[in-house]
């Protein structure tokens, strides 16, 4: 069995989420907007799985809207504000967003919108007095990552929330990456909305959410039916909240434990790897990052050839981006936060989740020193053609 | 454990019946696709010639299909800096290049070696018709392919021994014929796919992509000018002709003008009547010899190659420097020798090495 090391790109199915798929699989298919009894039960199904999602964030279950993922969150959150506040024409975010914020950005700027991209410092934090001094009476909205995907930095974002209620502005985090590695509280947070997924936790994928607070502004991209409070038309996808929600129980029951878990083995992991290989760097903050999360640089290593050769001898990882073909690009996070093309070339993300053993990460550690001496020795980067940067 | 090879794979039937003929012969055989032409990703589906996204899924089909990994690479910063600007680099100076050999040289048998040793790989394979033979000694023979109409050993001259020694040509030895009726017979997604004819990163005509790289500082704009020195018409660069090229001139004359000689300096392209192009030889560049045994060995009986789809004709072949030839017809009269093009030479089927095209002997 191949060693997964990929929790952020998705986690394998926790055990409650097939329980619930396979008793919604053995049950009826009705409509939960349908008035007759069936739809009733669906109804309850839907109603159920948003009380136990919300329940993991502390919020309110009527302020749970199920959309098909964090992608769809985050632009629902974007556009639905930028739609909302008319007159406002800023939007606060950084440069080390995931490309479903950086994605609406640029549509909104190309709009005339002025998009405010903060830059990181070398650890990936957003500095909290950036946001500040940028926030004013034309921001509609501050949108920012709470956890990074890629490099696992989390984001002190509590003090500017007042600020940001203060200017009028609606204040979007995007807790994707972070719901299930931290505790996620939407109202410590003071956010107006926040993004979830399902997928990173151990649910399906094409299950998200979006948490809209009670002042929250946002007009609906998705148009039709009247549900998810008219935020989201269409028909939920049943099937995957329903797994949603019961991860999210599950989650919310044993988070600290799995986390402390998590975070003696990605410890473990690290020390093994510097041991083996010399030079080997560690991308974003030693503390303040989700503990799953290891963002690497290997020192003379192309890690796409690294990624593949990990592949072909069984330790699952990845890097930056895939484009559409499959192929690798190097982490725009990475080049924000400093790191040379060369570097960002040379780096690789291993995370970890909730089925990770002990055993895994030993004999994944002993593969991975093994694994890169070979391709260090293969493949020499000292001839200048890396740090040439070809178009994307 | 059975050796492991890297198949460059591009999503075309011949590269992916080499994979299957591998995967059937016992390789551990690991499918690589190269992204190399720079390409558009704004969401358009303007068509691409190669590399595209439907390319590469015909390749992924086809390893599902055969059961063994499939990557995608990315070369585009390598392919950028040694075939695409040396490409434009040609033109410019009125030379008429071949990316194929350049490709083959410094892309799939230098930088995707680098990438199949980094994967634990013995062999790196490719879907050319060609053959490589071991003969005595442990040297590596280079072979025409079974397949005379389909034969590319021409592009491959600029093997070296060792390069020879870690790759294989699985097609070397059937036809085109029988490579399509094993792709289909193999269930093969793409067996009955089109080949592709153009350069593979330029997507319409080549004086447009060259005139749109270029720095326009470097762009050359003269005169077309007759043998006699006659000024016929202007040209607003050097890089839209080729020796030998015969249409699109914009010259009107009575009889049919060809291109005989551009000179860079000057911007100055000079036409004349067919028989006004004839060579006796050429001068050769960046010779390299499959086996470097045959350097030195005095003037040698051989048949040469000067373009692709041309017939290779008897010349004499001797060495003026490690690196450097000289190449006289048996029949004089041999009409276009272009600089730039690679001339390849042959003793018989197999290949004993080759060069990039300096200039003409004139007859």
């Amino acid at each position: 069995m191949p060693i997964y090391l990929d929790y952020n790109a998705g986690a394998p199915l926790r055990p409650e989420a097939r329980q619930a798929i396979a008793a919604f699989v053995g049950g009826g298919q009705a409509n939960p907007a349908s008035v007759h009894r069936a739809g009733q039960s669906a109804r309850r199904s839907l109603e159920h799985a948003r009380a136990q999602l919300a329940g993991l964030i502390g919020v309110e279950p009527r302020q749970l809207i199920f959309t098909s993922g964090g992608t769809e969150s985050n632009n629902l959150a974007i556009f639905g504000t930028a739609n909302a506040l008319i007159g406002r024409r800023k939007i606060i975010s950084s440069a080390i967003e995931h490309s479903s914020i950086l994605g609406p950005l640029a549509r909104l700027q190309a709009r005339g919108f002025e998009i405010v991209r903060i830059a990181p410092d070398r650890d990936g934090r957003i500095p909290c007095e950036r946001i500040l001094r940028a926030l004013d009476e034309g921001t509609a909205l501050v949108t920012l990552g709470l956890a990074n995907s890629e490099v696992g930095t989390i984001q002190d974002l509590r003090p500017v929330s007042v600020a940001i209620r203060d200017v009028g502005a609606m204040f979007h985090i995007d807790a994707a990456q972070a719901l299930g590695r931290i505790p996620v509280s939407a109202g410590a947070l003071g956010c107006d909305l926040m993004t979830l997924s399902g997928h990173k936790l151990g649910a399906p994928a094409g299950i998200g959410a979006l948490y809209v607070s009670d002042r929250a502004k946002l007009v609906a991209s998705t148009l039709g039916g009247p549900q998810e409070g008219g935020f989201r038309a269409g028909t939920p996808n049943l099937l995957g909240l329903i797994a949603f929600g019961a991860v999210a129980a599950a989650v919310a029951s044993r988070l600290d434990e799995e986390n402390s878990h998590m975070a003696a083995l990605g410890e473990r992991l690290l020390q093994a790897l510097v041991r083996s290989i010399p030079g080997l760097a560690l991308n974003g903050p030693v503390e303040g990052r989700i503990p799953n999360t290891l963002n690497l640089t290997f020192p003379g290593v192309l890690g796409e050839s690294l990624l593949i050769a990990l592949d072909l001898d069984g330790v699952e990882v990845s890097m930056g981006s895939a484009c559409a073909a499959g192929a690798v690009e190097p982490s725009h996070v990475l080049l924000a936060m400093g790191r040379n093309p060369a570097q960002a070339r040379s780096s690789l993300r291993l995370s970890l989740g909730w089925a990770t053993t002990e055993a895994e990460i030993d004999r994944a550690a002993e593969i991975i020193a093994r694994v890169w001496r070979r391709v260090a020795a293969a493949e020499p980067t000292t001839d200048g053609t890396l740090s040439r940067q070809a178009p994307s | 454990m059975s050796a492991r090879v890297v198949v460059a794979m591009s999503g075309g039937v011949d590269s992916s019946v080499a994979a299957a003929i591998l995967r059937e012969q016992g390789y551990d055989v690991v499918g690589i696709a190269m992204r190399l032409a720079p390409q558009e990703t704004n969401g358009s589906r303007a068509r691409q010639a190669c590399c595209s996204y439907e390319d590469f899924e015909d390749a992924r089909r086809v390893a599902e299909r055969m059961d063994f990994p499939f990557y995608v690479v990315d070369l585009r910063a390598e392919f950028d800096a040694r075939v695409i600007d040396n490409f434009v680099d040609e033109y410019l100076a009125g030379r008429t290049p071949n990316p194929c050999v350049m490709c083959n040289r410094e892309i799939k048998f230098a930088r995707l070696w680098h990438r199949a040793r980094s994967l634990g790989a013995d062999f790196v394979a490719t879907g050319h018709y060609a053959r490589v033979e071991r003969g005595g000694e442990g040297r590596f023979h280079l072979l025409r392919a079974a397949d005379f109409t389909k034969d590319q050993s021409y592009f491959l001259f600029a093997l070296t021994q060792a390069e020879l020694a870690r790759t294989l040509f699985p097609l070397g030895r059937i036809t085109k014929t029988e490579v399509r009726a094993r792709a289909r017979a193999l269930g093969l997604v793409n067996a009955d796919k089109p080949e592709s004819q153009e350069i593979c990163f330029v997507p319409g005509d080549y004086a447009q992509f060259v005139a749109a790289r270029a720095d326009p500082n470097r762009v050359k704009a003269g005169q077309i000018v007759d043998s006699e020195g006659r000024v016929l018409a202007e040209h607003d660069g050097i890089h839209q002709f080729t020796v030998g090229q015969r249409r699109g001139l914009g010259v009107a004359a009575g009889e049919p003008l060809y291109v005989r000689a551009i000179d860079p300096e000057r911007g100055q392209v000079t036409v004349g009547r067919r028989e006004e192009l004839a060579a006796r030889g050429l001068r050769a560049s960046q010779v390299s010899l499959v086996d470097e045994r045959l350097a030195g060995a005095g003037d040698r009986q051989i048949e040469v190659k000067i373009r692709y789809r041309h017939p290779a004709v008897p010349a004499t072949l001797r060495m003026l420097a490690r690196d450097r030839a000289e190449v006289r017809f048996v029949t004089d009269g041999y009409p276009a020798v272009t600089p730039g093009q690679v001339c390849v030479f042959y003793d018989r089927d197999e290949v004993l090495g080759g060069g990039f095209i300096e200039r003409a002997l004139e007859a």
